[in-house]
């Protein structure tokens, strides 16, 4: 019974972290239909500016972390300006791949920079762990539950209460009816990416807090795909069921089972939750004409 | 993909089925067949080990061509699909003692199947749904081969001998020069001529609206499933091809960087059409040793910052990727398409 | 108009690749009398394994340098031919065939990744073949003639390890071993088994695949917590590693992890912290601050350029004295007037006697029935951040 707190509680704190950085995928998807192959690499870079910021510069965490926000706004308007705003109106197939291409430039200029070894960043989540109930958590994944959860409830709300948000819902839904009553598309989908850029940078930090910064942190963006897809694709309250039913399966089977089964065992279940519904949990059917 | 060239009229079904329509089409052809019969004799031993990684990823990106570009079914599973045909031809080379042509086709066939079986959720799912769903397929094909130490050996590398027919040992690139572009020639023949057919005009129509191809009367369920099992057959093919070719199988070969790789052949090459599958498999396989021969070159220029200089290739190799396709989204087959129509109408616009 | 501009554009990207390319492989230099010797290097600087490739790469790189400078092998300078592989093995098939092009008489490969694709090749090819991949399977001249082990196998890595649990723990104790899920994981673990049951160790012994991209290894650590397992052996490289430190410290799991050589360095240390403290390595060569006398080439040399080898650590001496006996081989040849060749370094190899690395390693030794260098590996224990000696050779 222990164990199986234990599991739980480790499986939720990846979940939410799951869900955090599934929320960028969700976030351009849903204003732009496109899937960003480089979302792992925006985590990289959010990771690496808060390190560089923290330790090369010195500067406080708190600062740090307000740079790696600035930076990652700058980097998601740039790439939606330069590199998003051409392949408009192209095919989704090749517009992912020119997200693939992305993902090598900023790796790339990651490993120009700051070299190959992973960093260590100082914590600054709170150390130390809490005994409950026989289970041991440490706080620093009590802190990522709790900033996960801030910032989904905050995006939840911006797409909901705030102009904006609204205006990026109303793009999603009908690109040619939102020009008509004003909404500037353009503004949207740089809003998009730089919103997505942003809260890879909260998940970037919070990753490199419990594994180190390395290059590694990149194929965190592929480990997220059955979470968006479970949820939706373009569902924010969908990221955070798929993340958590993503991290716990992860942890029991890890728990339970063991033999690297952990690895699998998501995709069959994403494979037979998809076959009843085809699209994700809380994703938007599209519902097909001839 | 038009289904013919602007330009270029025809009066009867039957001229517009031909494979080539103008004479410049069979002059092209009398080159192409040139070219590769002259090739090994032509270039050095390096780029022979090149051509040769070429004429197997020919293969390979047809099949997946004639899934996500002629069918309209995005996958991320061909690494997986590649896998399969590795390991089951030299499991059967190996273990069942059958020559090397029979477990070649052996492997194909199973490979086919098991694509037709993971094409399953395809009749559900679609797009970027679909492409996840075969990323699945790939992770759980890459764990079955590191598991089921029985038949596959667990993580441990298969090593197969050298291939033998009729007391001749094909030892050198050279020598499976002939055997790769045999096969990467019948997969072009194949794979054009696939389009000329009833069933590879069902591949297309229900890319291009299920829902209308099922109202004329196309079983939309059967042609999925069997666009899955072609297309994974190629791929068995591929797989079959590179085991025997390297002597050597490892499932670290058949990452999903291979499935990415792949994808992005056809797309650079060009989405639907056989031709830019060719021009992609080239283009792609050449690129990462173009930027090894540009590193050196910047090694010696930039002694200096040599440590910086494999993070410039993998920026180049982005950066090259990024801007072909910002600059021509359909890939390398519409700009060949595109010279040709304007020589054809010179000295017209059009 | 706009579509022309751009099929000219990317013609023209197009038309500058072809041209970078047309320069051709350079003729070879490799046997000829006086002339340079020409290696093959295939090197991760930039794929899945870059973080430790890099160093270990300026390693051989860094040998090479300082041994031409010093007026080479009698006078004949060794040539590199280094090229980044990026960890993908079609890439390092084509490198190695540039190599083979250009007349080289050895290749230094790296990872399991290239050493398993390439072990056919170079033994068609007959050039001698060292990598940082230590599988035990590579040191049977009769399955792998030309692959040479530079360092103690994983599996005797593993032997070494179970014997000191066994000493440590005092008799009767549990293992859980953790490895990577490749055949560089699975390597040492089925052998670490028979070594247990054909010494009758009072061991038990567990594994436990670690799935790559976790954020923790808490599930796993559970399961190895209700096997009753006291010690932890690692095989994997060190970030992961240094995360199972700190969860075993978080969840104040009495465990003490041993780590075998590719997690046993400053990386771990680096990482894991605090948490790093009181663990096991076994590490087959000697980390900076050992004082051993055959460091002192390699840190002058640092020096010489800015930079130091406790920054570079201990995987730069890895590659030098990989790199070291390569060329100790080749000396071998120089010096009896022998023309240098792929077969001819095999059997110098072979025949010469052990190589002397100044206590980095043990005297490394191959003979025409073992392509195993050496046995022994040293065992170090992590206290206050530095590695401190427990053992200098412990053998199997």
């Amino acid at each position: 019974m222990t164990e199986f707190f234990q599991l739980t509680l480790f499986g939720l704190s990846n979940g939410a972290i799951l869900a955090l950085a599934a929320l960028g995928f969700v976030l351009i998807y849903k204003a732009t239909s496109v899937i960003n192959f480089a979302q792992g690499h925006f985590l990289l870079i959010g990771a690496y500016v808060f390190y560089a910021a923290m330790l090369v510069f010195g500067f406080h965490w708190s600062l740090a972390i307000l740079i790696g926000v600035a930076v990652a706004i700058a980097l998601g308007v740039l790439v939606e300006r330069f590199i998003l705003r051409p392949m408009i109106g192209e095919d989704a197939i090749a517009v992912i791949m020119v997200t693939i291409g992305l993902s090598s430039v900023l790796g790339g200029g990651v490993q120009f920079f700051f070299g190959t070894s992973p960093k260590q960043t100082p914590q600054f989540l709170p150390s130390g762990s809490l005994d409950i109930a026989g289970a041991t958590i440490p706080y620093s994944r009590l802190a990522a539950i709790a900033i996960a959860a801030v910032v989904l409830t905050a995006f939840t709300l911006f797409f909901t209460r705030s102009r904006h948000g609204i205006a990026m819902r109303a793009v999603a839904d009908d690109q040619q009816a939102s020009l008509t009553i004003g909404i500037s598309v353009r503004r949207v989908f740089a809003l998009a990416w730089a919103l997505a850029a942003v809260t890879a940078v909260i998940g970037g930090i919070l990753l490199a807090d419990l594994t180190g910064v390395s290059a590694n942190l990149a194929g965190f963006g592929l480990v997220v795909f059955p979470v968006v897809i479970l949820g939706g694709l373009d569902s924010v309250p969908g990221t955070i069921v798929g993340g958590v039913i993503i991290g716990l399966l992860v942890q029991y089977s890890a728990g339970y089972i063991g033999n690297g089964f952990e690895q699998v065992v998501p995709f069959i279940v994403l494979i037979a939750i998809l076959m009843v519904r085809p699209y994700g949990l809380f994703g938007q059917t599209r519902i097909e004409r001839v | 993909m038009p289904a013919t060239a602007t330009g270029v009229f025809h009066r009867s079904y039957a001229s517009e089925l031909r494979l080539r329509h103008t004479r410049a089409e069979k002059a092209r052809l009398v080159l192409v067949a040139l070219l590769v019969l002259t090739l090994p004799f032509l270039v050095s031993p390096y780029w022979l080990t090149i051509v040769n990684q070429i004429g197997i990823a020919i293969v390979g990106a047809i099949g997946l061509n004639i899934l996500v570009g002629y069918t309209g079914q995005i996958s991320l599973g061909q690494g997986g699909f590649l896998a399969v045909g590795a390991y089951s031809s030299a499991i059967l080379h190996l273990r069942g003692d059958l020559p090397v042509p029979v477990s070649i086709a052996l492997a194909v066939l199973t490979t086919a199947v098991i694509g037709a079986l993971f094409g399953i959720p395809a009749l559900r799912l679609k797009g970027l749904y679909l492409a996840i769903a075969t990323l699945a397929s790939q992770e759980i094909i890459l764990f079955t081969v590191r598991t089921w130490d029985a038949v596959t050996g667990g993580t441990d590398a298969i090593s197969l001998p050298r291939l033998e027919m009729a007391g001749f040992v094909f030892r050198k690139d050279f020598h499976w020069y002939w055997i790769i572009a045999g096969f990467a020639v019948l997969a072009v023949i194949t794979g054009r001529n696939l389009f000329r057919t009833g069933l590879g005009r069902s591949f297309m129509a229900v890319r291009d609206q299920d829902i209308a191809a099922s109202a004329m009367g196309i079983d939309v369920t059967k042609t999925k499933v069997l666009a899955f099992a072609i297309s994974s057959a190629y791929a068995g093919l591929a797989g079959a091809l590179t085991a025997h070719y390297t002597g050597i199988v490892t499932w670290e070969r058949f990452t999903l960087d291979v499935s990415v790789l792949y994808l992005a052949i056809i797309i650079v090459g060009g989405l639907g059409s056989i031709a830019g599958s060719v021009y992609g498999a080239v283009f792609m396989i050449t690129l990462p040793a173009l930027i090894t021969r540009f590193g050196q070159d910047l090694q010696s220029a930039w002694s200096e910052a040599a440590a910086k200089v494999p993070a410039v290739q993998v920026i180049v190799f982005g950066l090259v990727i990024v801007l072909f396709l910002i600059f021509e989204p359909r890939g390398l087959n519409r700009i060949w398409q595109r010279m040709k129509d304007y020589i054809r109408f010179w000295p017209f616009r059009y | 108009m706009k579509h022309r501009m751009r099929t000219t554009l990317a013609l023209a990207a197009a038309a500058g690749l072809t041209l970078t390319a047309c320069g051709g492989p350079d003729a070879g230099t490799g046997g000829e009398d006086g002339g340079p010797i020409a290696i093959g290097v295939l090197s991760d600087l930039s794929g899945a394994t870059a973080d430790v490739g890099t160093p270990y790469s300026e390693g051989i790189r860094g040998y090479v340098d300082w041994l031409n400078a010093n007026g080479g092998i009698d006078g004949r300078d060794l040539e590199l031919k280094l090229n980044d592989y990026a960890y993908d093995v079609a890439r390092a098939e084509q490198l190695y065939s540039q190599y083979v092009n250009e007349d080289v008489v050895a290749i230094q490969g790296w990872g399991t990744a290239d050493t398993e694709a390439l072990r056919q090749k170079v033994a068609q090819d007959e050039l001698p073949f060292m990598s940082a991949s230590y599988a035990e399977t590579l040191v049977d001249p009769e399955e792998t003639p030309y692959n040479f082990v530079v360092a103690t196998t994983y599996s005797d890595q593993m032997r070494v390890a179970l014997d000191w649990i066994s000493e440590d723990a005092g008799g009767e104790s549990e293992v859980a071993v953790f490895h990577h899920d490749s055949p560089f994981g699975e390597s040492p673990v089925a052998d670490g088994k028979k070594h247990i049951d054909e010494k009758d160790l009072d061991l038990g012994y567990k594994s436990y695949a670690m799935p790559s991209g976790a954020t923790d290894y808490v599930a796993q650590l559970g399961r190895a917590k209700s096997q009753g397992a006291e010690y932890v052996v690692i095989q994997n490289v060190s970030s992961p590693a240094a995360v199972v430190a700190k969860n075993i410290a978080q969840q104040n799991l009495d465990m003490k992890i041993v780590c075998l050589n590719w997690c046993s360095d400053e990386l771990f240390i680096k990482l894991a912290g605090d948490a790093a403290d009181g663990h096991v390595m076994v590490q087959p060569f000697a980390p900076p601050n050992s004082g051993a006398s055959g460091l002192e080439d390699a840190a002058q040399h640092l020096e010489s350029e800015g930079g130091s080898l406790e920054q570079k650590g201990l995987h730069y001496t890895q590659g030098w004295y990989t790199m070291h006996v390569m060329a100790e081989g080749i000396r071998h040849l120089v010096e009896n007037g022998t023309e240098v060749t792929g077969p001819n370094l095999k059997q110098a190899l072979e025949e010469m006697g052990p190589v002397d690395t100044g206590g980095v390693t043990q005297p490394v030794e191959f003979s025409a029935e073992s392509h195993k260098g050496v046995d022994g590996t040293g065992i170090y224990e992590v206290s206050d951040g530095e590695m401190t000696e427990l053992a200098a050779e412990a053998t199997p």
